[in-house]
């Protein structure tokens, strides 16, 4: 019996943190309900928070941001890969570098955000030391045009994500046969050949997890999002777990905020699902290749 | 061995490194130091931003306002470091970073316990005793670890207010918890279930209780994974904003949103060094960790993901 017992609280914390929890979201996205939560759901009229929610401005530039921010910060994968073969390569330094790449990794995402904000800021930043090399014309002033503001989140997104997808690259490179590089530079094959034909192919479950995490990442970018531009210009900057939050809170409107939340889980969920699928695979695939 | 050719896997992820790597078959020397100077640019972006903050933090402001990001200081002060720590405004009061400090200290200490308490135990039950729905439990647990805060937070909130602990570094710390048990528990389980279940079961017939195992022979073993969940757990904790803001109330705000109300929200006068010298102040804990034993911290952050 003490097994079962053991597991009573986290079978607790499933069923009450998470399964009821979720479902009382799901539940309130359907009613009317304002600053306190409301349980009668019209039956006519079930769906008005979706409507409501659909036809707000913020929010569809909440979900396009979402798509920009996905898009832009998948650089930090890129960018990893290409660190993590270049250091996995040189051995010159390869600790110094490893430090220095995977520290934002140890500062929050507020610290972060607060960061590239100074470094945006025109009397303080880039754009400063820019115009004082004699660069008169410099425009780094990202954050205050609603056009450009993402850009500024983007890359400060990549500064802090790249050493993560790099360690994860690295992890993915030294689990490849050490024979294929041997037998690679017998057979003459050259260095670009070496990477996109044979490593890329090869390393596919990693690229394919890090763009999974990084996706569910984006989902949740909120805290980089209040330090860097807190929403603004206007509503430029906003993001479904902004919009979420900032309707619970500033609104103070739980059915409105849920209808937000339960959008927010079915896009980790259409992402999360093909994760599970691969998982699943990686799995059988390698206790094939260990039989 | 697989020599499918990449087609949707990424082919653009070498384009900027191509002509770098395709040269080194000739001139090995030259490409090499291409490869090095690529490397120092990167690290240069990585490490810039931290240093700008480091050199303007021990400006007075007289010199931040210059607008030189990259020179030392003339006149070196720890004045902005002291302001930050003592007086430093959040819109409602000016009492200084140091109060979401303690704050974030409070928080840290029995979020640790409870989420590793919980989730070792977990761990150990689901991997080394027979229970019979424990797949189930940890397919469940996989969808639990990526679920957005947002669709459980509000329930939280009525459930922590019902507890009495809304506004409260415990209530803070049992959302932490929460939070943390479905990540932390693969993680323990997928350690625990390498322990050969010969040494377990010659255990049972030794007539140890699942307790008395769980004590005299898993947990001395586990040394490793608990350093690497204990520095998972204090760099996600210490380093959390929206937990800390939604549970924290006015009174067990943490270090994290003090300081960006102190720097986002607040309307008084901009004080750049200060609040630079807030958010290294606030930065601190968790590099000292990473510095101090990045091995592990590199397995921390990555253990969940690969091995989820």
């Amino acid at each position: 019996m003490a097994p079962q017992i053991a597991l009573t609280p986290a079978l607790v914390v499933t069923l009450v943190g998470f399964a009821w929890a979720i479902g009382w979201t799901i539940y309130m996205s359907f009613t009317r309900s304002r600053r306190f939560p409301d349980y009668t759901i019209d039956p006519a009229d079930w769906y008005s928070q979706y409507e409501r929610l659909f036809g707000n401005d913020a929010w569809t530039t909440s979900l396009r941001n979402l798509i920009v921010l996905a898009l832009g910060s998948a650089l930090a994968i890129v960018f990893g890969f290409i660190l993590a073969a270049m250091v996995e390569r040189e051995k010159f330094g390869e600790g110094v570098f490893r430090t220095i790449f995977l520290y934002p990794l140890a500062v929050s995402l507020i610290v972060t955000g607060l960061v590239w904000r100074w470094m945006f800021n025109p009397s303080l930043g880039i754009e400063a030391f820019l115009r004082g090399l004699g660069w008169t014309s410099a425009q780094f002033n990202w954050l205050a045009a609603p056009d450009t503001a993402m850009y500024g989140i983007i890359i400060a997104s990549i500064w802090h994500g790249m050493g993560f997808y790099m360690a994860l690259m690295l992890a993915g490179l030294k689990s490849i046969n050490t024979e294929i590089w041997s037998a690679a530079r017998l057979d003459g094959v050259s260095l670009w050949k070496l990477y996109t034909e044979i490593i890329i192919p090869m390393m596919k479950f990693t690229f394919l997890t890090c763009a999974i995490l990084l996706s569910l990442g984006v989902v949740k970018a909120y805290d980089i999002v209040v330090a860097m531009t807190n929403g603004g210009p206007g509503t430029s900057t906003w993001t479904p777990a902004y919009f979420a939050i900032n309707a619970y809170s500033t609104r103070s409107n739980i059915g409105f905020a849920s209808a937000a939340a339960v959008i927010m889980l079915l896009i980790t969920l259409a992402i999360f699902l093909p994760l599970a699928l691969v998982t699943a695979w990686h799995h059988r695939q390698r206790e094939a290749a260990g039989r | 061995m697989s020599t499918e050719p990449a087609t949707a896997t990424m082919p653009v992820g070498l384009s900027g490194a191509g002509p770098v790597l395709r040269r080194r078959r000739g001139r090995i020397k030259g490409s090499s130091i291409a490869v090095f100077v690529f490397l120092c640019m990167c690290a240069a972006f990585v490490a810039i931003p931290l240093y700008v903050v480091i050199v303007t933090s021990f400006k007075p402001i007289e010199e931040v306002t210059l607008g030189r990001i990259f020179a030392l200081p003339v006149h070196w002060t720890l004045t902005p470091w002291y302001k930050a720590w003592n007086t430093l405004c959040t819109g409602l009061s000016c009492d200084g970073i140091k109060v979401g400090f303690f704050n974030s200290l409070a928080i840290l200490f029995p979020s640790l316990v409870l989420s590793i308490a919980l989730a070792s135990v977990t761990g150990y039950a689901l991997a080394l005793w027979n229970v019979r729905w424990a797949g189930t439990f940890l397919f469940v647990l996989f969808i639990c670890a990526f679920v957005p805060f947002q669709i459980i937070m509000i329930p939280l909130i009525v459930l922590v207010a019902n507890l009495g602990i809304y506004g409260t570094v415990w209530g803070i710390a049992l959302v932490h918890a929460i939070l943390a048990m479905p990540l932390l528990t693969l993680i323990f389980r997928n350690f625990y279930k390498d322990i050969p279940q010969e040494l377990i079961n010659a255990a049972i017939m030794d007539s140890g209780s699942f307790w008395q195992i769980f004590r005299e022979i898993v947990l001395p073993m586990s040394a490793n994974i608990m350093i690497v969940v204990l520095i998972l757990m204090i760099t996600t904790v210490w380093n959390d904003y929206l937990v800390g803001l939604t549970f924290g109330g006015i009174s067990a705000a943490p270090m994290t949103v003090i300081l960006a109300n102190a720097v986002v929200t607040s309307r008084g006068e901009v004080i750049h060094n200060v609040n630079m010298a807030a958010a290294l102040l606030t930065a601190i804990p968790p590099l000292v960790v990473y510095f101090a034993l990045g091995r592990f911290f590199v397995q921390g952050i990555t253990a969940g993901a690969i091995k989820g």
